[in-house]
């Protein structure tokens, strides 16, 4: 894959999503996603797919970011990988094109005895548009029919108005054969690959929504006058946009960079590592470009009407999915800590 | 000479060849070497270190190919830095602007007689240093004020020069004076190569609160400097300063960002031995460093990249080294924390040891070092947010309101 097709195909998702306006809801994004084939962008190819791969995937991401498009683009790229991980091409097709799966953007606690599954599985977008879910438990993963009996599903307004979230609880739900993907060891490294890819979906999400508001803030500085002149005249308020410039520029780096390390087996205890470093990064840049964006906007950024807070709210979720428990610093330290 | 081109340019296999030799040559145990000594021990250590890398042909990577290990692409010289730091090599210190700065000073600018005069001496190990800071021209370099009167055919040169490093060891000196004092700031200003053996040149190490002395002042006395001995036109200083100032292009950081990245176990192994290693505020600490050391190497890395491929924008570089000082500075006051009680008891200091030799409050110190001298963290502010997000520049005239 060269880097100039990967930017021609970024470019392109850019202006559509732009054209489709900041916010867009779901229901106009999501038929976007289908009709323009965004689903089949890290698809290998001899599976009818672009093969543009997880960086692929996230140029995408991070143009989601940057517009807070609604559509449930995550979990369905989630979903689809693992299809493909699978080999199952017919599914990958379905999936790309009519039937939405999703998947939950943080790590569930699900237990399976004797063939049934328990537990929970929270922040799930969208539950209420798809089949079925994407599951991952001990050592198997699996779909589940959200139609089936035990599965039961709660939505969970959230401050982010782009994602609508959705709890599942399970209980006693037989697993069907037919929609197992992967067991044991096969699903054990499964379930990595797809937090290693849910960590840099994240990240991405993260550095596109960051640069966006950090060029919308410095305008509206460049434009908003007080005191007979520019905000952006004012050195207390150029070094704080230049100090967020420096370190969004910092998370677009560590994310292009990690996406190298990472290789193509996103299974590797270093795929792992690197997704953890960049998302931590990314996520903790964007809530601090968010934080300060607010405040630099003054009172208009206090507003429902203003975009600043829709920025800021998915940020603040951002940080929030993943592994949980807010603990990707402790991993990474145990990790560095655990080499003698 | 024994240097020959083995890898016929290709990176990685010059990657190989470089690990290998580094792996014969470092010299074993330096940084216990360098402890407690003098600059001495220093000085002597360096040329060792020096006279080793010039014969490998590791030391003008960046020089035209008629030279001795010369005409490597970007692309090898970054392999270079790489190896040198995932080595732990010394860093060469004492050697750094005869190198970099003077060489491609003279190369770009100076006459065929200058290069004949100064570049074969810097293979064989004179030191240079640079005149260009004053004590009133910090990061605003264009208001030097060290005098150059022309009289026939010297310059007569009063004035005073600071943080020159390592100046009291230099045999040559890159002078930047003011000819003019009439015009804008930076068109009256002129470049001299300066013998420091001159009569009227005075130098004085300056004592760091490191207690380390690295950097010098240097002083003026109607010190005459031959008209031949200058860069460039009358005149034009501003032009050839800036040549000397782009002259390393982005490999230090390069070096040092990966040298902080394999500092970092070097801060869990202290966690360690001083029985922290399970203190969960130390644990999240260290946990949130290790991914803003990545993008510092990252963000050099992706910098040099961008020189290689020619598509680098003003301000890119300030981005590098705003995120290394902001890194660097964490990353010390970290190993203080992590050192506590026991950090505070005075411990000897190493001598050219890089940015992390584990003394913490030493390093800590030292961090000051990359958040001041070659532009200010304030400086690197201002350029990124007028270069790169197109804010106002700073009104030129103020009245206090």
């Amino acid at each position: 894959m060269s880097t100039a097709e990967l930017i021609e195909l970024r470019d392109s998702a850019r202006q559509v999503l732009g054209e489709a306006g900041l916010a867009a809801s779901e229901s106009k994004t999501w038929p976007l996603v289908l009709e323009l084939g965004w689903l089949l962008v890290a698809v290998p190819e001899e599976l009818g797919g672009l093969g543009q791969g997880l960086a692929g995937a996230c140029a995408f991401h991070e143009e989601f970011g940057r517009s807070l498009a609604a559509a449930p683009y995550l979990p369905a790229m989630l979903a689809i990988d693992a299809a493909c991980a699978a080999g199952k091409a017919d599914w990958v097709e379905r999936f790309a094109t009519r039937d939405f799966v999703t998947a939950p953007l943080a790590d569930p606690a699900l237990t399976l005895s004797d063939g049934k599954l328990g537990g929970t599985a929270s922040a799930v977008p969208s539950a209420d548009l798809a089949g079925h879910v994407l599951l991952c438990a001990d050592d198997c993963v699996a779909l589940v029919s959200l139609k089936q009996a035990g599965v039961e599903r709660r939505e969970r307004p959230t401050w982010d108005a782009t994602r609508r979230l959705f709890d599942l609880r399970l209980s006693g739900v037989e697993l069907d054969p037919g929609l197992v993907l992967a067991r044991g060891e096969a699903a054990r490294a499964l379930a990595r690959r797809l937090a290693a890819q849910r960590d840099f979906a994240l990240a991405a999400d993260a550095v596109g929504g960051a640069a966006a508001l950090l060029d919308s803030t410095v305008e509206y500085l460049r434009t908003r006058r007080q005191f007979g002149r520019p905000l952006a005249l004012f050195q207390a308020l150029k070094h704080r946009c230049a100090d967020l410039k420096a370190q969004v520029a910092g998370a677009e780096a560590l994310l292009a960079e990690t996406l190298s390390r990472a290789g193509d087996d996103l299974a590797s205890p270093a795929a792992e590592r690197a997704g953890q470093a960049a998302k931590l990064q990314a996520c903790t840049v964007y809530a601090r470009v968010a934080e300060e964006a607010l405040q630099l906007h003054g009172g208009i950024g206090m507003t429902a009407e203003h975009l600043c807070h829709l920025y800021l709210k998915r940020a603040l979720l951002n940080e929030h999915l993943g592994r949980g428990g807010n603990r990707y610093d402790l991993d990474l330290a145990e990790a560095l800590l655990a080499v003698p | 000479m024994t240097h020959t081109t083995t890898t016929g340019g290709n990176p990685e296999a010059l990657r190989a060849e470089v690990r290998a030799w580094l792996q014969q040559n470092v010299p074993p145990g330096w940084r216990a070497a360098q402890t407690g000594t003098g600059q001495d021990v220093f000085v002597r250590s360096q040329r060792d270190w020096f006279t080793k890398l010039v014969k490998a042909g590791y030391a003008t990577p960046h020089w035209s190919a008629e030279w001795p290990g010369g005409g490597r692409s970007l692309a090898e010289q970054k392999v270079i830095y790489e190896e040198v730091a995932r080595a732990d090599a010394p860093r060469l210190i004492l050697f750094f602007v005869a190198l970099y700065h003077a060489a491609c000073t003279v190369m770009e600018w100076g006459s065929e007689a200058q290069k004949r005069q100064h570049l074969p001496g810097i293979l064989e190990g004179r030191v240079w240093c640079q005149g260009f800071s004053e004590p009133n021209a910090g990061s605003d370099l264009a208001s030097v004020r060290t005098r150059a009167e022309r009289r026939g055919d010297v310059y007569v040169i009063n004035g005073q020069k600071t943080w020159s490093t390592l100046a009291q060891f230099a045999d040559r000196c890159l002078l930047l004076v003011r000819t003019d004092g009439s015009g804008a700031p930076q068109a009256g200003l002129t470049y001299l190569l300066l013998d420091m053996k001159t009569k009227g040149v005075t130098v004085r190490p300056i004592a760091q609160i490191t207690g380390d002395d690295e950097f010098s002042e240097i002083f003026f006395d109607d010190v005459e400097v031959p008209v031949s001995d200058r860069v460039g036109e009358e005149g034009q200083g501003w032009a050839v300063a800036q040549s000397t100032l782009a002259s390393e292009r982005g490999l230090t950081l390069v070096e040092l960002t990966q040298r902080m990245r394999y500092s970092l176990p070097r801060i869990a192994a202290i966690m360690r031995e001083r029985g922290v290693a399970d203190d969960p505020a130390l644990r999240r600490e260290l946990g949130r460093l290790i991914p803003k050391v990545d993008a510092a190497c990252a963000l050099a890395d992706r910098y040099l990249l961008k020189r290689i491929e020619g598509t680098e924008a003003a301000g890119d570089a300030s981005i590098v080294k705003l995120a290394y000082a902001r890194t660097l500075r964490e990353f010390t006051l970290l190993g203080q924390r992590i050192a506590g009680l026991q950090g505070q008891y005075r411990e000897d200091f190493i001598r050219g040891g890089g940015m992390e030799t584990g003394n913490w409050p030493f390093d800590f110190m030292n961090s000051y070092n990359w958040s001041i001298a070659g532009g200010s963290d304030e400086i690197q502010r201002n350029i990124i947010a007028e270069r790169l997000l197109g804010m106002p520049r700073e009104p030129k005239n103020w009245v206090l309101a």
